[in-house]
C-alpha cells in the first residue's frame, strides 16, 4: 500500500482546498504517500468549516475558490483563536507582486504558483511542519 | 417552378428530419461513450498519479486504455511543473507519442496540425520546440494559436523573439502571444529586452508591457530608455512597467513623464509613482489632481493618497478642493 | 380581374416566403461554420489562463436599477462574484420608489463618498454616490429618475475601467460570462468595439441566490416556444450576422462596450425604447464614417439567463417594444440605408432588416389569407397551395429544428434527453401559429411607429414645439 517516506508524525492532518478536483487528487495522493492525513474542501466555505471542526496542522488552499477566496479564509483563520496558528500555503495561478503581498498580508506563510510541482509542495509542507 | 420549389422544400425538410434523427442517435452514443470514458478514467487515475510520483505503475496500461491514459496525463500535465512534468514527457517519449505528433504537425489537414501542436504542449517534451517554432509561420490562425500556447507550456525561451514577432505582424492575437510569454516566465525577459529596438511601435509596446510583468528591478535601465520613446503607447507601457517591477531608482524619470503631452502617459506615470514614488513628487501629483484631465487627475490623486495620505486628507478638507482629491481622501478614510 | 390580382399577390407571397426562409437557411450554414470554428478556438483560448492573466483589461459592470428591491442584493452579489481579474460593479439607482437603495445600503454597508464623475454625458441629477465598507469593488450611484438609457450613461460617468459591461437587473450571469464575453477584446484590444453574449431563458431553471444551478425547460408552452425561438434568434441569427461583420444587435441584458467609443457616440439614447439596438447601430455608423477597422462580435458561450414573459399580453407588449426600438433606431440612422459607404452593413444588412422585419410582416400576416382566397376563387391550384405551405411552414420548421440541432452540436445545455425531445416538438409547433403571431405584433408596432411619426408631424405643424417622441 502507501509507503511512508519519512518520519513526520503520522497523525499530521492537512486541509486541501481547491475547486479543481484534479488538484485535490494530486495533493491527496502526494501528501498521503508522505504519511499525512488529508481532508478536502471544494470551496472557501467548506474550507473554513472543516478547519474549524478538525483543526488541521496545515492548510493548502487555492486562492480563487467559489464562495470565499483563499485570502478571505486565511484572514478568518487568523481571526479565530482556535485556528490562528494553522500555517497556510496559498496556491494560485496568478503570481504578481501584488498578489503575493496580498497573500502575506492576509496571513499566509507561503505562496506557490500554479502550475506547481507536488514534490516541491510536499517539501515545503515538511519544512513548515518540521519547524513545529 | 412551383413544383420545383415544393420538391426542394420537401427534400430539405426530409433531410432535416433525417438530421434530427441522426443527432438524437448521436446524443445517445455520445452519452454511452462518455460513460465508458469516465469509467476508464476512474480505473486509470491511480496509475497516472503513481507515474507522476515516480513510482512504477502497478500493472500495464492496456491498448484501448492508452488514449484515456494519455488524455489523463495531459490533463494533469497542465497543472504541474518541474520533475512531474519531466516524468510525463518521459512517458510520452517512451511510447513514441511525441514522434507521432511531430509527424502530424506536418499534416495537410489544418485541424490535425492544430491538435498535434496542442498535444505536444501537453506532453511536455522540449524536443518538440524547434518544430513548433517553425509552425508559428503556419497559414492557419488556429494552428498558430495552438503552437504559441504549447511553446508557452514548454517554457521555450528560444521562441520569445518569434512569438513577439508573431504578435507584431498580426499573426498571433495579443492574448495568445502574451499568455505564451507569461507562461515561459522570467527567462523570456532577455529576449524581450532586445525587442525594444524593434521598428514597429506595437511590438515595442508589447515587449515593454511584458517586461513589466516578468522582469524585476534590474530591468530598470531598458524601461527608463523606453520612457523617451516616440510612441505614446510605449512610453505609457514603460511607465506602468517601472511601477510593476518596483524600480525605485526611476522616480525622477517617471516624474518627468508627469509633464508628457499625452494624457495616457501622464496617467501611467502617476500610477507607477504610487508604487515607487516618494515625498518629492507629491506636490506635483496634487497639482495634476487639481488641474489635469480626468484620467490623469484621477491617477495622480490616487498616487498622492498612497504616498502622503495625511496630506491628501488635509487638502481635501480645504474649501473648493478638487473632486479627485476628495474622492481619494474619502476612500482613504473608508478603507484605512 | 380579381382572380388575376389574387394570383399575382399569391405568387408574391410565395416568392417572399421562399426568399425569407431561403436566406435564413444560408444564415444557418454560416452560423454552423461559425460555431464549429468557435468551438475549436475555445480549446486554445485557455480561459483559465486568461483569468489569471494580468493582460486582461478592466471591466466596469454597470447595472441600472429601478424598483428592484426584491432581487437587487442577490444580483449585485453574483456580479461581484464573477470570475474576472479586474472588475468593478457600478449600480445606478434610477430614482427607485421602493427600498432598492435601502436594501443595498444594509447589505453592503454603504458609506457616502465624494466621487469624481465624468461629465461627457449629460444625465438626470445625481443625488449621491456610495462605496461599500465590505466590498471594495462596488459603487452605488443614487440619482433622480431618468430612464434606463440615462441610468446607463450615469453609470458610465462613474466607471473607472476601459470597458463597460451593461447588464439588466434581472439578468443572471454565469460565473465565466465576463471573461468569455471579453475574449474578442483580449484577442484584439485595438479592434473590438463591442461584444455580446447569448441570452437564455431561465424560466423553469433552478435559481439559487442569483445563479442558475440547474438547467431545465419551462413548464408553460409559451415559454417553451420562446426557448426555441431564442435558439434561432441567437445561435443562428446573431452568430450569422456576426460572421458577416454586420451585427446590429447586442443584447441590452448583457453587452460589453469600449467606454471611450460609447462616449464618442453620445452614450445610450433616451429618445428610443430600443436604446441597446440604437447604441450598436450608432457605433457602426460612427466607426464606418471614420473609416476605421473595427469588429462587433457575438460570442456564443458567455451566458446570461433572463426570465421571459409567460402570458400573451406581456409577451406582445415586449415584442412590440422591441420592434419599435428597432424601427426608431434604424430611422435615426437612416442615412446608412443602401449607402455604399457603409459597405455590407448598409447595402445588405440594413435593407434586409427593413424588408424582412418591417415591410415583411405585412406579407407574413396577409400571405395566408391571400393564398386561401386565391385558391378558393380558383386563381391558383392546390399544388400551389402545397408549395406555399412548404415554403412558409415546412421550411420554417426546418429552420427551427436546425437551430435546435446547432445547440445540440455545440452547447447542449439541456442535458435531459426528454427536454431535447420536447424542444423538438416545440420547434415544429413554433411555426404553426407562434411565428405568425409574432409577425402580427411586429405589424402592430410598425403601424404604431407610422402613426407616431404622423402624430409628431401633426403636432409640430400645430406649433406645440415638442422636441422628440417620448421613450
Amino acid at each position: 500500500m502507501n509507503k511512508t517516506e519519512d518520519s513526520s508524525p503520522p497523525s499530521a492532518l492537512i486541509l486541501v482546498a481547491d475547486d479543481d478536483e484534479d488538484i485535490r487528487r494530486l495533493l491527496r495522493f502526494r501528501l498521503e504517500r508522505a504519511g499525512y492525513g488529508v481532508i478536502e474542501a471544494r470551496d472557501g466555505e467548506e474550507a473554513l468549516a472543516l478547519a474549524l471542526e478538525h483543526r488541521p496542522d496545515l492548510a493548502v488552499m487555492d486562492v480563487m475558490m467559489p464562495k470565499a477566496t483563499g485570502y478571505e479564509v486565511t484572514r478568518r483563520l487568523r481571526e479565530d483563536e482556535s485556528t490562528r496558528k494553522i500555517p497556510v500555503i496559498l496556491l494560485t495561478a496568478r503570481a504578481q507582486e501584488a498578489d503575493v503581498s496580498r497573500g502575506f498580508e492576509a496571513g499566509a506563510d507561503d505562496y506557490l504558483r500554479k502550475p506547481f510541482s507536488p514534490q516541491e509542495l510536499r517539501a515545503r509542507v515538511h519544512a513548515i511542519l518540521g519547524r513545529r | 417552378m412551383v413544383e420545383f420549389l415544393t420538391s426542394c422544400a420537401v427534400v430539405l425538410a426530409g433531410l432535416g428530419g433525417v438530421a434530427a434523427a441522426v443527432l438524437g442517435l448521436r446524443r445517445l452514443t455520445l452519452a454511452r461513450a462518455e460513460q465508458r470514458r469516465l469509467d476508464a478514467e476512474a480505473r486509470l487515475i491511480p496509475a497516472a498519479l503513481e507515474l507522476l510520483d515516480g513510482m512504477e505503475p502497478v500493472g500495464e496500461v492496456s491498448e484501448q486504455d492508452v488514449d484515456v491514459f494519455a488524455a489523463l496525463l495531459g490533463r494533469f500535465g497542465r497543472l504541474v511543473r518541474g520533475v512531474e512534468s519531466e516524468r510525463i514527457a518521459e512517458f510520452f517519449e517512451h511510447h513514441g507519442w511525441v514522434d507521432y505528433e511531430l509527424g502530424r504537425l506536418n499534416s495537410r489537414r489544418p485541424w490535425r496540425r492544430a491538435t498535434a501542436a496542442f498535444a505536444l504542449g501537453d506532453m511536455g517534451s522540449s524536443r518538440a520546440i524547434p518544430a513548433l517554432i517553425q509552425r508559428l509561420q503556419d497559414s492557419e490562425p488556429d494552428v498558430r494559436a495552438a503552437v504559441a500556447r504549447s511553446l508557452g507550456r514548454l517554457g521555450a525561451t528560444d521562441a520569445v523573439e518569434s512569438v513577439v514577432g508573431g504578435f507584431a505582424s498580426g499573426r498571433l492575437p495579443g492574448s495568445v502571444a502574451g499568455q505564451a510569454l507569461l507562461s515561459i516566465g522570467s527567462s523570456a525577459v532577455r529576449g524581450l529586452r532586445v525587442l525594444n529596438e524593434a521598428e514597429d511601435p506595437a511590438a515595442r509596446a508589447f515587449a515593454v508591457e511584458l517586461i513589466g510583468l516578468l522582469g524585476d528591478a534590474s530591468d530598470e535601465d531598458v524601461l527608463v530608455e523606453c520612457l523617451r520613446d516616440t510612441s505614446a503607447e510605449v512610453r505609457a507601457n514603460a511607465a506602468r512597467a517601472l511601477g510593476r517591477v518596483g524600480a525605485e531608482g526611476a522616480t525622477l524619470e517617471l516624474a518627468e513623464r508627469l509633464d508628457d503631452g499625452v494624457v495616457l502617459v501622464r496617467a501611467a506615470a502617476a500610477a507607477a509613482l504610487a508604487a515607487v514614488g516618494d515625498h518629492r513628487v507629491v506636490a506635483r501629483l496634487v497639482e495634476l489632481a487639481q488641474q489635469d484631465e480626468f484620467e490623469s487627475a484621477r491617477a495622480a490623486a490616487e498616487a498622492a493618497a498612497q504616498l502622503d495620505p495625511e496630506g491628501v486628507k488635509r487638502a481635501s478638507s480645504a474649501a473648493g478642493s478638487a473632486v479627485h482629491l476628495n474622492e481619494a481622501a474619502d476612500l482613504l478614510e473608508l478603507y484605512a | 380581374m380579381i382572380r388575376v390580382a389574387l394570383e399575382v399577390l399569391a405568387v408574391a407571397a410565395l416568392a417572399y416566403f421562399a426568399a425569407l426562409n431561403g436566406i435564413y437557411l444560408v444564415f444557418t450554414i454560416i452560423a454552423w461554420r461559425g460555431l464549429t470554428s468557435h468551438r475549436r478556438q475555445r480549446r486554445y483560448a485557455a480561459v483559465d489562463e486568461a483569468f489569471a492573466s494580468p493582460l486582461t483589461p478592466g471591466i466596469s459592470v454597470v447595472l441600472p436599477a429601478y424598483n428592484e428591491a426584491a432581487g437587487i442584493v442577490d444580483s449585485v452579489r453574483s456580479l461581484l462574484a464573477l470570475r474576472y481579474p479586474a472588475h468593478e460593479v457600478v449600480v445606478v439607482n434610477d430614482g427607485s420608489r421602493d427600498a432598492t437603495l435601502e436594501r443595498l445600503r444594509t447589505a453592503f454597508d454603504l458609506v457616502p463618498i465624494r466621487k469624481a464623475l465624468r461629465d461627457e454625458l449629460q444625465t438626470a441629477p445625481v443625488r449621491g454616490v456610495f462605496a461599500s465598507r465590505v466590498e471594495r469593488g462596488l459603487i452605488v450611484v443614487d440619482k433622480e429618475n431618468g430612464g434606463k438609457a440615462d441610468a446607463l450613461n450615469c453609470g458610465l460617468n462613474a466607471s473607472r475601467h476601459e470597458y463597460i459591461c451593461a447588464v439588466d437587473a434581472d439578468a443572471m450571469l454565469e460565473e465565466d460570462a465576463l471573461i468569455r464575453v471579453a475574449q474578442p477584446v483580449l484577442d484584439d484590444p485595438e479592434l473590438v468595439a463591442a461584444s455580446g453574449g447569448i441570452v437564455r431563458i431561465a424560466n423553469g431553471c433552478t435559481v439559487d441566490h442569483g445563479r442558475v444551478v440547474d438547467v431545465a425547460l419551462p413548464r408553460s408552452s409559451l415559454a417553451r416556444l420562446q426557448v426555441v425561438e431564442y435558439f434561432r434568434a441567437f445561435l443562428v441569427g446573431r452568430m450569422g450576422w456576426s460572421r458577416l461583420d454586420a451585427l446590429l444587435i447586442v443584447s441590452g441584458a448583457f453587452g460589453l462596450f469600449n467606454r471611450e467609443l460609447v462616449e464618442e457616440v453620445g452614450g445610450w439614447s433616451s429618445r428610443t425604447v430600443g436604446e441597446d439596438i440604437e447604441l450598436v447601430i450608432a457605433l457602426h455608423d460612427h466607426l464606418r464614417r471614420r473609416g476605421e477597422r473595427y469588429r462587433i462580435d457575438f460570442v456564443p458561450d458567455p451566458v446570461c439567463w433572463t426570465e421571459c414573459p409567460e402570458d400573451l399580453r406581456a409577451l406582445a407588449s415586449q415584442r412590440r417594444r422591441w420592434q419599435r426600438g428597432l424601427g426608431e433606431s434604424l430611422w435615426r440612422h437612416r442615412r446608412m440605408t443602401a449607402n455604399p459607404r457603409y459597405g455590407f452593413l448598409g447595402l445588405v444588412a440594413i435593407p434586409y432588416f427593413i424588408v424582412f422585419e418591417f415591410v415583411g410582416p405585412l406579407m407574413q400576416v396577409l400571405g395566408y389569407p391571400i393564398v386561401l382566397a386565391a385558391f378558393l376563387t380558383g386563381a391558383v391550384s392546390l399544388a400551389f397551395v402545397g408549395a406555399f405551405l412548404a415554403m412558409a411552414v415546412l421550411l420554417g420548421i426546418l429552420l427551427s429544428v436546425s437551430a435546435l440541432g446547432l445547440e445540440e452540436l455545440s452547447f447542449r445545455r439541456y442535458t435531459r434527453a426528454r427536454d431535447t425531445a420536447t424542444l423538438f416538438v416545440y420547434a415544429v409547433l413554433e411555426n404553426l401559429g407562434y411565428r405568425q403571431l409574432n409577425d402580427f405584433w411586429k405589424l402592430q408596432a410598425f403601424a404604431e411607429l407610422l402613426r407616431r411619426k404622423g402624430e409628431w408631424g401633426e403636432m409640430r405643424r400645430r406649433g406645440l414645439g415638442l422636441q422628440s417622441p417620448p421613450s
